[in-house]
């Protein structure tokens, strides 16, 4: 497999009043197609800043970030992002949400409806094509909001803590679907989150981030097949020595 | 037997409502009336006396300036719908730049700031003689509706959430996409808001304008006219003429700001 997604020494800096806060201290990682890594680290520690550089919607402070060997330089719709808070259109029915992405691009309307419709399907929100965005539920917004990002057809999908505004069992079955629609989209998938069952229950690999400046800790590989067993031994030790490693991040301590 | 108001029930919501407008208006009557007596000035014409005029006025029209009614109405209207117009194309666009550019809104904060507190009516005398008695009334409503139009299309551009601005971008959209399909649609409660407020406050102008620019008729002019004549009766039937057609044109207004908030889901 092919190094699909890199970043090279990646640094960003925020100044303000003239104080200069690290908040990424050179971070290099590589993606490969179709896997799924999930970034973890205390919070406020830049989890989201590294998707966001990414995306191309932040900017590195130094360093460079390829996607398919292309230097990002703006945000553009081969990399698909799902955000915590939804972030879709509230005038839009979901049909029209999920065919924004398409719309400004410029695919002619019977492909539109066509691949809309697939990922209605995909999602489970066919009898929902028609409803307004404030009439879904939590989870139904974050499917609608994940068809959105897919029907693109990107490179990568970028989700900045998409499950985190859900219930906990709400939480369970959105982690479940999104195992199914891999198993049929062989979608490559960035996942930032702090829940560290989540990422076990995911990725092909998890990335620990320590605290601010974040750097890089440690890279933890899960070798085992989806769907996995919340309950397994192997699951709760892997769980258990990453919550150990984070402990020592807490900024408290 | 017992009438029970039954909260769930759209049917008697409605009634219950209308019910206690009725009786609300009906008390306003007899208050009026009775404090006609009291006070016992030709000023304040009793209900009965004005309700002659009115028939009166609707069926002869206005025998000093020959023009009906309908024609008053129409040309108080026309100008308000002028200077709203007016309004509109220029507070819109303007608002919508200031709220996107950060500068823009610091350098015209001031300046805003500092005309705001104007009463629109004050400028009437001015903005009639800088143009002419056919004009100026217009730009009279244009300044009361410019400026809560202006102010609220700024508040509705901040107000966009930057993951919407976001998520657009990672779509795909340019930036002439995401002004005409996120920002436009994002900012359009708030023009209608806007214009809501503004048009009340147009409305008091438009009236108040014409009682200084007596040209073309007009409901201020008219009022202003038979005060002169002391057709008391006249003057009244002229307020309540004011009142219901500012009811009509702010009640419109209002029924298009919620359809929009609800159809965008902005509500």
């Amino acid at each position: 497999m092919s190094e699909y997604i890199e970043l090279n020494n990646i640094r960003k800096v925020f100044k303000k009043d003239n104080k200069e806060t690290v908040a990424i201290d050179d971070i290099s990682l590589s993606i490969k197609k179709n896997e799924l890594v999930s970034i973890l680290g205390p919070s406020g520690c830049g989890k989201t800043t590294v998707l966001r550089m990414i995306a191309g919607l932040v900017e590195p402070t130094s360093g460079e970030v390829l996607v398919d060997n292309v230097k990002v330089i703006e945000p553009g719709s081969d990399r698909g992002m799902v955000f915590q808070d939804f972030a879709l259109f509230p005038w839009r029915s979901v049909r029209k949400n999920i065919e924004f992405g398409m719309e400004v691009t410029g695919v002619p309307k019977e492909e539109r409806i066509a691949r809309v419709d697939k990922y209605l399907n995909l999602m489970g929100l066919e009898n929902f094509a028609d409803a307004r965005v404030h009439e879904l539920s939590g989870g139904m917004k974050q499917r609608v909001g994940l068809a959105r990002a897919m029907v693109n057809n990107p490179k990568v999908v970028l989700m900045d803590e998409p499950f985190g505004a859900l219930d906990a069992q709400t939480r369970n079955i959105m982690q479940a679907g999104l195992i199914r629609i891999l198993d049929k989209t062989d979608q490559t998938i960035v996942f930032v989150t702090h829940s560290v069952d989540e990422a076990v229950f995911l990725s092909d690999r998890i990335v620990i981030l320590t605290k601010r400046p974040a750097t890089i800790k440690e890279i933890i590989t899960v070798p085992w097949p989806r769907p996995r067993d919340r309950a397994s031994p192997e699951f709760t030790a892997l769980r258990k020595r990453i919550l150990t490693e984070l402990e020592k991040e807490n900024v408290l301590n | 037997m017992k009438f029970i108001y039954d909260t769930e029930n759209k049917l008697h919501r409605f009634g219950r409502m209308l019910l206690i407008t009725a009786v609300s208006l009906i008390t306003l009557i007899y208050i009026w009336w009775i404090a006609a007596i009291i006070i016992n000035t030709p000023a304040i014409p009793t209900p009965d006396l004005v309700w002659a005029a009115l028939l009166r006025l609707f069926e002869e029209g206005d025998l000093q300036t020959g023009l009906s009614m309908w024609d008053h109405m129409a040309a108080s209207l026309k100008r308000f719908l002028g200077g709203f117009a007016l309004a509109f194309v220029v507070a819109v666009p303007l608002g919508l730049l200031i709220g996107y550019s950060r500068f823009l809104d610091e350098f015209t904060k001031p300046m805003i700031e500092v005309l705001k507190p104007i009463a629109p009516i004050a400028w009437a005398p001015v903005l009639i003689f800088a143009t002419t008695l056919t004009i100026g009334p217009i730009l009279v409503v244009f300044v009361g509706i410019f400026f809560p139009l202006l102010y609220n299309t700024i508040f509705g551009v901040k107000k966009i959430e930057s993951n919407l601005i976001d998520a657009s971008k990672t779509l795909g959209a340019t930036n002439g996409q995401i002004f005409y399909k996120v920002m436009l649609p994002c900012t359009t409660p708030f023009i209608m808001n806007g214009m809501r407020i503004g048009f009340g406050i147009g409305w008091m102008c438009i009236v108040a304008a014409e009682m200084i620019a007596p040209l073309g008729g007009g409901l201020g002019y008219f009022v202003s006219l038979q005060s002169v004549m002391s057709n008391w009766p006249s003057v009244f039937v002229g307020l309540i003429i004011i009142s219901i057609l500012g009811l009509l044109t702010t009640g419109i207004v209002d029924y298009a700001y919620r359809v929009i908030a609800k159809r965008t889901g902005m509500e």
